[in-house]
């Protein structure tokens, strides 16, 4: 235990060497200066903490100058929660190495694993000038997540372990510290994740929404006008750090929200209170506003293609970078090809917990599901889609990834009809119908519905060769796309046969890292949503998972959660991605297609290769937008 | 009486007064199916959308052996190709028609397909050869075609899609598609419409209150996302057959409510005529005089109204097909073709994807011209 957390600790000492800079002299963007003058802001020194965090740049980096606006184009408002991602100001975040260091702390000591003190910077003020101590974490574990009311099913899975909350003191006003009996792993990742696991709260803007702390009278007007059913209503509304929908909320980030929903565009401010500076005395973000221009997102690529876009990745495709890559002196922008951090572009996951009971009979046989995996001739749908450019593997980890072994990587993706055949006559699929197709043991033909979210031809030219392939197996496949809501739906109610939909996002895990993405341990893995919502329940709803290898994964999870040495957590790692290949639970198709980025030629800093995915990089978010600036 | 009365010695000739040349005789005497072929024949216009549309129609029975591929058939070394020109003369020989083969590359830079045209290969076109195999309107196996590249050489006349598939070809198959929804749902919706509105028309009263509300409500339902709607409770297990005869139905059922209203308002005119009540008091059924005496009134109007709502199906289909709504691949209609070429890097890269529109803008003039002119026709009376 103790050889872990030291390791930790050498970790992020690295990082924060440098915590004071050289330079005393700060200086004040333009963008501020006049309220400053006017005295509605302090000055620069008296905004940025006392021991601010010095941005360490990445080699072809350089410091730059303040100004300019990052525009940005979104398909939906939801989407401007993108901000918190791309923002990335966690308490603990990764580097563009993917190791965990310091950002909003200070820094941090782990003992044992199990015990997380965390230091706050001194001075480091909200975005709306209040003080940030020890206090706002208090309010979110005392008046948040301890309240009856507000959090009536307990709390976040990242803050139990064996099903016990940990025991939190708060020291002084910069000294926070989490005990847990056992050892948690997942804390540091959960706050390092895009859609972080929060553990301060702006109390002092909070309180007024708060029972405990307001007029009951007064409250009761403000839930009236609200229109919402209580006051826990009413809180949970104005309390949304991660969508950013409530620009009131004092926030951390660079960028604070300024547009109140709904709007067709979004404006993002500078937070004056930034806790970022660079090596010259300028505060970060460089970049004064960003904006998100929400429009239909299968516009995003001609709008992109037009300048409208200072910085674009989000409803870029493949497919799109020919036309991108003709407009580039148009637009003035570059298009760069970034890889992709999924371990598989998208993957087919089989309903194990179907309503059908035929069915769910049919595909709980792991021969069947591996008959229909190499019954796909992924190197046809590489070449007819994504040029040749891409892998046909199965749904795991990436090449590129510690964990990466190829017999994982091949397992069963290597397109065999004969073998498939062989396989499905074996599980007693041999009678046929008059046009060829498979009989079900209930004398019904072997027709699959595949649901999918499509949401451009992408997908439904994907499932069209498999379709193709697949009737070659004797297999009728039906395609019926929808809308990402009533997609999930059918898929966890147990309607829908089997489902289309990205692979596992984090493709580059190390052994550190959690491997809950291979395990049934959250209701939107597609293949098992029943189990994932058993896991994420605690035991209240949905069903046990009742298949050997699935309960042998879940106990491989414990397994590695209650580990403390790297080596341990390998070899749990690689038991897990054995069983999972072997079993072909997801079914895996293309990895490593490339992900085109609009990179406007005035912004600097956007690096030439990097790795796109939602986690563990959060998507532009640990090469660190902040440091982005305009020539 | 004085006066004597006066009585012509001349033999009695009914025509003295307006005697007719041979050319009104003939006109006086001819039919009225020959009067209307007359009229519309003087209408030049419509004569030769007339035959547009007799030779489409036409194609639509021979697909297979227009199209010179399967429409499935996908050419994974040809994504994406631009159309390829017929030419005849090569370096001023004469060689009979021929396309110049391609030269493939992937470029790097853009990750685009570039396809350069190698004057040094000339492949010559084949006629009533054989090559893709198909099965003749679904029944009989056969490798027929009118014309086929040369042997291992391709011929897209029209370019291919993003599957390398050909798209004169797709937009054959896909004629038959979209011309048959407009026939099929025509032949329902009119059904339907002299059904209704023959027996509102006939009998009045309370059946004629009933089916007018009926209309009415029905028109009053905005179209478009009544037939979307409708189209969403097809199940997804349904063979792209039935769909199609879904769609028609669809179309159909929202389509039948003009014609029924023309059909009751012409029987309520007609049935007050004096040769009506004449049937009527010789004991005659109203199924007779309805098909005998009244129909015969107004069938030309009929038919040309019904032609003029032709387009109207096909646009509709083509509609609910480019909203993604109608006819699901692989059957292939114009409106699928269309849905298919509906983004961003068609229009600014393979532009030839939108060639479907021209047959959907032709055939919608055609039938509009062609309605005009028959309408005119239609009372040759007049």
């Amino acid at each position: 235990m103790k050889k872990f957390g030291l390791r930790l600790i050498t970790l992020f000492s690295l990082c924060c060497a440098s915590v004071h800079p050289a330079t005393a002299q700060w200086f004040e963007p333009e963008y501020l200066k006049e309220q400053v003058a006017a005295g509605e802001l302090p000055p620069v020194q008296q905004r940025i903490p006392q021991e601010p965090s010095v941005a360490t740049l990445m080699d072809g980096q350089e410091p730059g100058k303040y100004g300019g606006t990052m525009r940005m184009l979104m398909g939906r408002s939801k989407d401007i929660r993108m901000i918190m991602v791309y923002g990335y100001a966690r308490l603990v975040g990764y580097n563009p190495e993917l190791e965990l260091v310091a950002d909003i702390l200070k820094d941090f000591e782990v003992e044992e694993g199990r015990q997380f003190t965390l230091h706050l910077r001194k001075g480091h003020k909200w975005s709306d000038g209040e003080p940030f101590t020890s206090e706002a974490f208090r309010y979110l574990w005392e008046d948040i997540l301890n309240n009856e009311e507000l959090y009536p099913f307990g709390l976040p899975g990242a803050l139990l372990v064996d099903g016990k909350p940990p025991e939190v003191e708060f020291i002084d006003k910069q000294t926070v510290r989490y005990t847990w009996e056992q050892p948690n792993p997942f804390f540091l990742p959960a706050l390092a994740a895009p859609s972080p696991l929060f553990l301060y709260s702006p109390g002092h803007y909070l309180k007024q929404f708060h029972v405990r702390y307001s007029d009951p009278a007064v409250l009761a007007a403000k839930v009236e006008e609200a229109g919402t059913r209580n006051w826990a209503g009413l809180h949970h509304r104005r309390n949304h750090p991660y969508k950013e929908d409530n620009p009131d909320l004092p926030t951390l980030q660079p960028w604070m929200n300024t547009t109140y929903p709904p709007s067709e565009r979004f404006v993002f401010k500078r937070n004056p209170f930034y806790h970022r500076v660079d090596q010259n005395g300028l505060q970060l973000p460089y970049a004064d506003e960003v904006t998100m221009q929400i429009t239909s997102s299968s516009l995003v690529a001609a709008k992109a293609s037009a300048g409208e876009s200072d910085l674009q990745g989000r409803y870029l495709r493949l497919d799109n970078y020919t036309f991108l890559k003709g407009g580039e002196t148009r637009g003035n922008y570059q298009v760069r090809l970034w890889q992709s951090g999924a371990g598989s572009k998208y993957a087919l996951y089989p309903n194990l917990n179907s309503n059908d009971p035929v069915w769910k009979a049919l595909v709980r046989q792991r021969d069947f599901r591996r008959a229909i995996s190499i019954g796909i001739d992924r190197q046809e749908i590489n070449q007819v889609i994504y040029l040749g450019l891409a892998l046909g593997t199965s749904n795991t980890v990436l090449d590129s990834c510690p964990l990466y072994r190829s017999e994982y990587q091949n397992a069963w993706s290597q397109y065999d009809p004969d073998h498939a055949n062989q396989l499905l006559d074996q599980l007693g699929l041999d009678q046929r119908d008059s046009r060829g197709i498979r009989l079900m043991e209930n004398g019904k033909p072997l027709e699959i519905i595949l649901h999918t979210a499509g949401e451009g031809t992408e997908e439904t030219d994907v499932l069209e060769l498999i379709g193709e392939s697949w009737r070659k197996l004797g297999i009728m496949l039906f395609t019926k796309p929808s809308q990402r809501e009533v997609f999930r739906e059918r898929v966890f109610s147990g309607d829908a046969m089997m489902a289309l939909f990205n692979g596992i996002d984090n493709g580059l895990p190390t052994a550190e890292m959690s491997p809950e993405e291979f395990v049934p341990t959250n209701q939107t893995q597609l293949q098992w949503p029943k189990w994932g919502q058993y896991f994420e329940t605690n035991h209240k709803t949905g069903e046990e998972p009742d298949i050997e290898e699935a309960q042998r994964l879940l106990e491989l999870y414990f397994q590695w959660s209650k580990s403390n040495s790297r080596e341990d957590r390998e070899s749990i790692w690689h038991e897990i991605l054995k069983i999972y290949s072997e079993e072909v639970f997801s079914i895996g198709l293309i990895c490593g297609v490339p992900q085109p980025v609009v990179v406007n030629n005035q912004l600097r800093n956007v690096p030439e290769k990097g790795i796109y995915s939602w986690s563990p990089t959060s998507f532009f978010g640990v090469y660190r937008p902040d440091t982005f600036w305009f020539d | 009486m004085n006066k004597e009365h006066y009585v012509s010695e001349a033999p009695f000739d009914p025509q003295s007064i307006e005697r007719m040349t041979a050319g009104q005789e003939q006109y006086y005497m001819a039919s009225r199916r020959r009067l209307i072929w007359w009229k519309l024949k003087r209408h030049k216009l419509a004569v030769w959308c007339g035959a547009i549309l007799f030779m489409m129609y036409g194609t639509t029975l021979i697909s297979e052996w227009i199209a010179p591929y399967y429409y499935q058939t996908r050419h994974t070394g040809h994504i994406y190709s631009p159309p390829q020109q017929l030419h005849l003369f090569h370096e001023g020989e004469f060689m009979g028609p021929f396309v110049y083969g391609n030269d493939t590359r992937l470029n790097m830079e853009t990750l685009g397909r570039e396809y350069v045209p190698n004057l040094e290969k000339v492949e010559k076109l084949r006629f009533f050869c054989s090559g893709d195999s198909y099965k003749f309107w679904g029944i009989v196996s056969s490798d027929f075609h009118f014309i086929c590249p040369a042997e291992g050489s391709t011929m897209f006349l029209l370019g291919t899609d993003r599957l390398g598939r050909d798209l004169f070809s797709r937009i054959t198959y896909g004629a038959r598609i979209s011309l048959l929804i407009g026939l099929g749902g025509i032949t329902v919706s009119l059904f339907l419409g002299l059904l209704l509105g023959g027996l509102a028309g006939y009998y009045g009263g309370w059946v004629d209150s009933v089916i007018q509300r009926l209309t009415e409500i029905i028109r009053s339902f905005p179209e478009l996302p009544l037939w979307m709607a409708l189209s969403a409770i097809l199940p997804v297990t349904w063979s792209p057959l039935l769909i199609f005869f879904g769609i028609t139905v669809i179309l159909a059922l929202l389509d039948w409510t003009g014609l029924a209203r023309s059909v009751r308002s012409k029987l309520l005119a007609l049935r007050e005529e004096d040769y009506c009540t004449a049937a009527r008091l010789m004991g005659a059924r109203p199924g007779r005089i309805i098909k005998r005496h009244l129909l015969p009134g107004f069938a030309s109007h009929i038919i040309a109204s019904a032609t003029l709502s032709i387009p109207g199906m096909i646009l509709g289909e083509t509609a609910l097909s480019f909203l993604g709504l109608g006819l699901r691949p692989p059957i292939t209609s114009w409106g699928v073709l269309l849905n298919e070429a509906q983004n961003i890097n068609v229009v600014a890269l393979y532009p030839w994807l939108i060639l479907p529109v021209v047959p959907v803008v032709i055939i919608i003039l055609a039938f509009n011209f062609f309605g005009d002119g028959l309408r005119d026709a239609a009372d040759p009376y007049k």
